[in-house]
């Protein structure tokens, strides 16, 4: 029973005192910015890094990890109750929440979304739990050779679910690959493209960058639309769901969550796939799918399960490939990096408490949300009144500390404001960033394992298509282009990031 | 191609991918630049420049696609930015680094959230002053005395 020791060490791990406050604090943070429009997940674990520096790795990615699903969290409840979706995967859950609001089900609706939640979220965990350990024995016998054929794979389908043109998304993460091998070359150890700055020689600061493209260019975009008025009049009665409500809403869990786990595993899975994916199904499934935008519960159900489900098994290719499926798990990435811990299939047997505490904090996280989020939901509602006047001048200065935070150096916040300008740029041309910051996070890895693999092929590059599983990683590659460029998916796919926008 | 010839903002040249791909292109310069006394060495033995250059290439390769595309089928056009919000809040963060280890963080962080604010057609003038005053003071507390991060609080 290895992995149920595994389990219990896990939970040894998170259900410490000072873990279960970091998670909670985490999960509070996390919702709160869920149901905040305008400021996501990526600022705010961005923002919080530079506090982690003196915590425990396992409590700083217990914290780090608990905004993440707590903002999917809150993501719905404003969707429900607002028809605002906080977060992109919480567009779905509109459709049919925000109607049974109106039909005066907004407790039910509530209650049903945290309940697949959490249900999606118990056997999330237990996926990540299983899969681990088989996967990164496998990713341990990998050699340079494999790890860059992994990483250019991680790099091509985290592309898919980008918003926008996929060529853009390609030279996109070849600015932020070009952006990572900034500093000291570690073999040669000289500066490159430093332009003599001395606190550049270290590589850029990853928050820096992040908050500049995601924090402050959101704030300069934000601010040129007008602010809409926000009427929350619902009043919460009901919460508790009826026996036949469950009922219906049981099997749609069963499926989104099944739906959520197999999308999120997959490198570029992540937030948005799988919501919306099973949405699809529901309707496909469903007797009368005429039900479905008019309050249908399933509705509700197997998007919300789906992607919290989805939310967490994005986390196995980061624990056990240390390849990060989406933006957010760049960032942890980084949270790792800045605990002076080198991502990759070695932490989870030589961190074990880390990757494990990891794990079981999510199923605890998920409890807590569950049972928190329920009562205080008057809270977060009136959260929403803040109006985005106050918001984005406090996040502007935050985004400032924080830069600063990382290195004690003002140097950071110059380059923010760097990254900001052309982040907005971006923003003005409609170039997705995520894929910059997946490319910056990887950059220094893919050109030692590149240079490691051609100093032993001894400069050979048909290396990378004659050991097997290289030329099967670099297969799938060519295989997603080839159908990510075809026409037919590729309409298919404006389709679906149209209905998200 | 004359913008009067096609009605439409589909119509003009000037138009995202163009500034994209130039974008590119100006990235690329900036990289060949500034690793041009580097060392590129071989495939078996990569030098320092090896792998910049390389992607900078790559950036050429999307950077010509771009441009190219740009003019054969023009996509959307880019809408002027909002002058106001970028200038303000480049204002702003440029105040506060400026000001911040010289007169401390109570004042640079006051400061930028005003001049931020400003970028604002909603921000009303009372409302923001106290609240800017508030929450520098609040930031002091928590990330200074709390989090004890290394920077004043005052000029003095």
């Amino acid at each position: 029973m290895e992995l149920f020791s595994n389990l219990m060490l896990g939970f040894s791990t998170a259900l410490e005192w000072h873990n279960l406050l970091y998670c909670l604090f985490g999960a509070l943070i996390g919702t709160l910015i869920g149901v905040l429009p305008g400021i996501g997940p990526v600022p705010t674990v961005a923002l919080l890094l530079p506090f982690t520096f003196g915590m425990a790795p396992a409590s700083a990615f217990i914290m780090l990890a608990g905004i993440f699903y707590g903002a999917q969290y809150g993501g719905s409840t404003t969707a429900i109750l607002v028809n605002i979706p906080g977060e992109t995967s919480a567009v779905v859950t509109c459709l049919d929440g925000h109607q049974m609001a109106r039909n005066g089900r907004a407790g039910t609706a509530l209650a049903i979304a945290a309940m697949a939640s959490f249900f999606a979220g118990t056997v999330a965990t237990t996926v990540i739990a299983m899969l681990s350990g088989p996967l990164s024995r496998l990713a341990m016998s990998f050699t340079a050779v494999e790890f860059f054929s992994l990483m250019v794979l991680g790099l091509v389908a985290a592309v898919i679910m980008a918003h926008g043109s996929i060529v853009k998304s390609l030279a996109m993460i070849g600015i932020g690959l070009l952006i990572g091998v900034v500093g000291i070359d570690v073999n040669t150890g000289v500066a490159r493209m430093t332009f003599n700055i001395p606190e550049f020689a270290d590589g850029l600061s990853f928050v820096s960058v992040a908050m500049g493209f995601f924090g402050l260019a959101e704030i300069i975009n934000n601010l040129e639309k007008p602010s809409h008025q926000i009427v929350v009049s619902q009043k919460m009665k009901n919460l508790l769901p009826t026996w036949q409500d469950l009922k219906t809403a049981f099997p749609a869990m069963l499926r989104g969550t099944a739906i959520g786990s197999i999308l999120g595993v997959l490198p570029g899975g992540g937030a948005a796939l799988p919501p919306f994916t099973a949405y699809a199904i529901e309707k496909k499934l469903a007797r009368d799918p005429s039900r479905f935008g008019k309050g249908a519960i399933e509705g509700v159900a197997s998007p919300e399960a789906a992607n919290n489900a989805g939310a967490q098994t994005s986390f196995i290719p980061l624990l056990t490939l240390g390849i990060p499926s989406n933006a957010i798990m760049a960032l942890m990435i980084g949270a790792l990096m800045i605990q002076g811990i080198q991502p990759g299939p070695q932490i989870i047997v030589e961190q074990p408490e880390l990757v494990w505490g990891v794990i079981a904090s999510m199923w605890v996280g998920n409890l807590m949300l569950l049972v928190i989020n329920l009562p205080l939901i008057g809270i977060w509602v009136s959260m929403l009144k803040v109006p985005y006047r106050l918001l984005f001048p406090a996040i502007m200065l935050f985004c400032c500390i924080g830069a600063y935070g990382v290195n004690n150096s003002v140097m950071d916040i110059w380059l923010m404001l760097g990254c900001a300008v052309v982040g907005y740029f971006f923003i003005k041309v409609k170039v997705e960033t995520a894929p910059l910051l997946l490319g910056l996070i990887l950059g220094p890895q893919l050109e030692e394992n590149l240079r490691r693999a051609m100093l032993l092929s001894d400069g050979d590059f048909s290396v990378f298509v004659t050991r097997p599983i290289s030329a099967v990683l670099l297969g799938s590659v060519a295989v997603i282009l080839l159908v990510m460029l075809s026409p037919a998916v590729l309409k298919k796919r404006d389709e679906i990031v149209e209905s998200e926008g | 191609m004359s913008p009067k010839q096609e009605a439409g903002p589909k119509t003009s040249p000037a138009n995202e991918d163009l500034f994209f791909g130039l974008f590119l292109l100006g990235m690329a310069i900036l990289v060949f630049a500034s690793t041009r006394k580097l060392l590129i060495g071989t495939s078996s033995n990569m030098g320092a420049g090896y792998f910049p250059q390389a992607i900078a290439w790559g950036m050429i390769f999307f950077g010509v696609f771009f441009v190219a595309k740009s003019q054969v089928r023009p996509s959307e056009k880019v809408y002027a930015p909002y002058w106001r919000g970028l200038f303000l809040i480049i204002l702003a963060v440029a105040v506060f680094s400026l000001l911040l280890m010289k007169a401390g963080l109570v004042l640079a962080a006051f400061l930028a959230m005003l001049i931020a604010s400003a970028a604002s057609k909603e921000t009303r003038p009372v409302e923001i002053v106290v609240y800017s005053a508030l929450m520098s003071a609040a930031s002091a507390l928590l990330f200074v005395r709390a989090l004890s991060m290394p920077m004043p609080i005052f000029p003095w």
